[in-house]
């Protein structure tokens, strides 16, 4: 197995003056070189008009890719503009502003944006001679940064409402956040794959028995999407839609190195017999759910409460949305396109697999398709085996200036605070990002054994780098198998990102008698090697110490 | 066993006196095990199990975190399992697809015991590998 | 051939090993367990030695079921007792049949005669060589799969603890995924449910082995076991329970609707 080397050893130096945190929560993985030099300008564009738009004394986020690994800093607006932000922020409370924003949203823009992805996606890459497939990505290119900016200027109106629901009530009834948003259910049809075009081919597949027994069938899902897809009648019109609606939306992620629905046809077909099947609507019990919060909420807010969950479900569903429908989409768009090329190249052999077109940037992509010499075969290749090798878990935390911890909102006028801390609220408990975490560095997750033990942070990514293990070690992974098993007897703790209370790790913590949290999502992320840690494996908390 | 593992045993100095018919007794308690490349073939600082000759392949030998050497067809490692199961001093992967050929120290103790060449071979290999390690 | 059975037949924990004795017995139990063939140790290891009789002999025991074949090992120590220690055995998923089966249990052999297995053995005190036996059964591929264990292992309690996610419930039992997390009291009402994040799952490939697939996010984030089949799984927790005592480990599955056994013994305790 060759070694990926990195062309120049990262210096992981800052991008820019400023304190720079790692973002691995949006970008666990390494980006292309398409998404460095795609992405940082429309998202900072759109970031700095939502910021506006509701009074927030943020200016812009901005991002920065080191060698393919994201970081992100924070700029504030100069104080001389505070006046304005704080009296805007105001202005959006009290006029209820977001509704505009959905408004434009349902009216102008989600329209808009999906007329062009549909008219990129008539379009067939193979039917493009090599210049006018160079013009079609770039009119790819430019319309997927577009709908980034479009992603990021809708953030706020997405976030913010839900946020201010989770802030206030939680703040009168004590519930944690995870409960009240189980309030949000029903509200989001499209976070659950909803639309009308599945509503529709649910309904043909109803009507028609034989499409149905094909749907069910043990072939290649692949083929058997394929079959559907011409079948005469209702059932393949609407499979067609359906696929022309989802087919070339990211699955996950938003860079052009992730997969579209259609190329994982498994994932595809399993979704549309779940659909099909009809899954349990459990709608009916919200109300109940509502009511019994309602209940736990002082009687002079009650009135408030039922303000807040309307406004919080009205928007809910632009949080799934905007992404759905700008960027999303766009992005399998281009991906589409670069892979067309990508074939193009590779039947040449000026490329060695069409895959490796996607470590190329669009002015390359064109140029190559123009005959150009560079980047050779063997360069993009070593790109693509650079950005796979490596995860963001190899970075350091935090670049140039040291953190600031996050500015305290009581001291800004009401509007401004609410606004700033619903963002706070709605960040934390719709990304888990760190930027919200009050309460230092507790990171929760299942109480697997109990005990409580305090010792040093062991980062372990696998069996490779067992030898690393110290007597007293606090095991930090993602999650063990029985290779993991020889290190037991080093042990004081076990901590990892997934898994349950029934499995392996859970279990040989019980066995072993050593304290064990496990399943919590981001242990390996937010914790340092080498950091002291209490392990509380009755309260299901990691706690870090220093 | 297989062809191969009898020749790559008559490579190994401690297989090296013997005749025809003794190393196709040493070889027959061998089994094959295959690798997948990365795969850790043993962990330094675990207990040790089997004694292994490479039939085809390469392992890379690490100690400490350092990349040693690479093995090839015909080497050998982890002789201290033919003994007792003591902690492997270092870790092995396998570099590209690997097929070894290994014992177990119950399948071998039994041929110590009925060949006495052999059991003197493995003392002094054993000493020799205590002596370099010395003076490294 | 006494040491080839049908898994049906197969009695001796001295020959087969516990796995394949209790999952005998709870076939004969009339429990839903995938049919199978049980392999004693001695097999086994003839077998991973490349012995050319007992590779003919087990081919021929095992051709009738099919394929694609889920291979688990059953090890056998000196009491008769299972080795507690989770996830010691080695379960290899979706070997395409027969003709493959020599090399899946060449992997078995040395997963037990392995550096972790021994050192592990010592650390508990069996001093002697182990012997593994192997259950060979046609492969479920689930909708659906996870972990059950009828007493809530961390806080005691006297009621049924699901642990559920897409696919083969390799992602649950390595832990690879944030299952969906369910209790279940003892009459059968449903006390808790906490979605995961499934995000990945193990699907079996046509020519052999498993691969992980990536869920999407929205099916990540919804709960992979209705009422019915909560009921259904709370049911057959009981019925262990009746058969076989307290505090069950079970390993189960669905495939098109149909929820199998694939495993069910002691929840070891702590310091063991």
């Amino acid at each position: 197995m060759a070694h990926a080397e990195l062309e120049t050893t990262p210096a992981f130096e800052a991008p820019a003056p400023g304190s720079w945190e790692l973002d691995p929560v949006h970008f666990p993985r390494l980006v292309t070189r398409y998404w460095t030099e795609t992405h940082p300008a429309a998202f900072s564009r759109g970031v700095s008009e939502f910021t506006r738009y509701f009074g927030m004394l943020l200016d812009s986020l901005e991002m920065a890719y080191v060698d393919g690994f994201a970081y992100k800093t924070a700029r504030p607006v100069s104080p001389e503009d505070a006046p304005a932000r704080i009296a805007r922020a105001e202005e959006l409370i009290a006029g209820k502003l977001w509704r505009d924003q959905l408004r434009e949203w349902d009216e102008q823009a989600k329209p808009a944006s999906i007329a062009i992805d549909r008219e990129l996606q008539a379009v067939d890459p193979e039917q493009l001679s090599d210049a006018e497939l160079a013009d079609y990505l770039r009119r790819c290119h430019a319309h997927h940064a577009e709908m980034i900016y479009q992603h990021m200027r809708f953030t706020a109106s997405a976030v913010v409402p839900t946020g201010d629901f989770l802030a206030h009530v939680g703040d009168w009834t004590g519930l944690p956040a995870a409960q009240l948003l189980g309030l949000m259910r029903g509200a989001s049809p499209v976070s659950a794959g909803a639309s009308a075009e599945l509503d529709e081919l649910v309904a043909a597949l109803a009507a028609d028995a034989a499409a149905r027994e094909l749907l069910e069938s043990d072939a290649d899902p692949a083929e058997v999407l394929e079959k559907l897809r011409s079948l005469g009648g209702e059932a393949g019109t609407a499979m067609n839609a359906y696929l022309d609606l989802v087919g070339w939306r990211l699955l996950d992620g938003f860079d052009i190195c992730e997969p579209c629905a259609l190329e994982l046809p498994d994932v595809l077909l399993r979704a549309i017999r779940i659909a099909a099947a009809g899954a349990e609507t459990d709608d009916a019990s919200i109300g109940d759910e509502v009511a019994e919060v309602r209940g736990k909420v002082p009687e002079e807010h009650r009135g408030e409460f039922d303000e807040l969950l309307a406004e919080a479900r009205l928007m809910y569903r632009l949080r799934d949305e905007r992404g759905v429908f700008s960027d999303i989409w766009a992005s399998g768009l281009m991906r589409r396109a670069v892979l067309g090329a990508g074939r193009r190249l590779a039947a040449s052999g000026r490329v060695k697999q069409p895959d490796h077109l996607i470590d190329a940037t669009v002015e390359e992509m064109c140029s190559m398709l123009a005959g150009a010499d560079a980047p050779s075969a063997d360069e993009l290749e070593a790109r693509t085996e650079y950005r796979t090798s490596h995860t963001a878990k190899e970075a350091p935390a935090h670049l140039g200036d040291p953190p600031m911890p996050p500015p305290d909102p009581s001291g800004l006028p009401p509007a401004a605070a609410r606004v700033m801390r619903a963002m706070g609220v709605a960040l934390g408990e719709l990304f888990g990002s760190s930027e919200a975490e009050h309460e230092g560095d507790v990171l929760r997750g299942l109480a697997a054994s109990r005990g409580v033990y305090e010792g040093p942070a062991r980062r372990i990514a696998g069996p490779a780098e067992f030898g690393r293990i110290v007597q007293g070690d606090v095991l930090v992974t993602e999650s063990t198998t029985e290779a993991f098993n020889i290190l037991l007897p080093l042990l004081g703790a076990i901590v990892t990102d997934s898994g349950g209370l029934l499995s392996h790790s859970a279990i040989v913590a019980r066995e072993y008698g050593i304290p064990g949290v496990v399943g919590t999502r981001e242990a390996t992320e937010r914790i340092a090697d080498g950091a002291r840690l209490r392990v509380d494996g009755d309260a299901g908390e990691v706690t870090v110490l220093g | 066993m297989s062809g191969t593992t009898i020749d790559a045993l008559r490579d190994v100095p401690l297989f090296a006196d013997l005749d025809g018919d003794e190393l196709a007794r040493v070889a027959s308690v061998f089994k094959e095990r295959r690798f997948a490349d990365g795969e850790t073939v043993i962990q330094q600082g675990s207990g040790a199990a089997a004694f292994f000759v490479i039939d085809s392949g390469a392992a890379q030998v690490i100690v400490d975190g350092d990349e040693r050497r690479l093995m090839g067809p015909g080497e050998h490692f982890g002789e201290m399992a033919l003994i007792d199961a003591g902690t492997r001093t270092a870790t092995v992967v396998a570099s590209g697809a690997l097929v070894c050929s290994g014992v177990t120290f119950w399948d071998f103790q039994p041929l110590v015991e009925a060949n006495g060449v052999i059991g003197w071979k493995l003392l002094r290999s054993l000493i020799e590998i205590y002596r370099s390690d010395r003076e490294n | 051939m006494s040491e080839i059975v049908a898994l049906l037949d197969a009695h001796d924990v001295a020959l087969f090993g516990s796995k394949a004795a209790g999952l005998g017995q709870a076939l004969r139990d009339g429990l839903p367990v995938p049919p199978g063939v049980a392999l004693a140790g001695a097999v086994v290891e003839a077998v991973a030695s490349g012995d050319g009789e007992a590779i003919g002999r087990v081919a021929e025991s095992v051709r009738p079921l099919g394929g694609p074949l889920a291979v688990r090992s059953s090890a056998v120590d000196e009491d008769g007792a299972e080795a507690s220690f989770a996830g010691q055995h080695l379960t290899l998923l979706n070997v395409p049949g027969a003709d493959e089966l020599p090399s899946a249990l060449n992997e078995i052999w040395w997963s037990a005669n392995s550096d972790a297995a021994i050192t592990y053995r010592q650390r508990v005190g069996l001093f002697t060589r182990p012997s593994v036996g192997v259950v060979v059964q046609l492969l479920v591929d689930p909708e659906t799969a996870g972990v059950m264990f009828t007493r809530n292992p961390v806080s005691g309690a006297e009621e049924t603890v699901i642990e559920a996610s897409w696919g083969l419930g390799e992602a649950v039992v390595a832990g690879r995924v944030i299952p969906d997390h369910f209790r279940v009291d003892r009459a059968g009402e449903v006390i808790e449910r906490i979605v995961g994040r499934k995000s990945i799952r193990y699907r079996g490939l046509a020519d052999g082995g498993t691969v992980e697939e990536q869920v999407s996010p929205e099916l990540a984030e919804e709960l992979c076991l209705g009422e019915a089949q909560l009921r259904e799984l709370s049911r057959l927790a009981g019925r262990c329970e009746e058969i076989y005592g307290p505090a069950r480990d079970i390993e189960w599955a669905i495939a098109d609707g149909t929820l199998y056994l694939l495993q069910c013994r002691a929840v070891t305790t702590a310091g063991g």
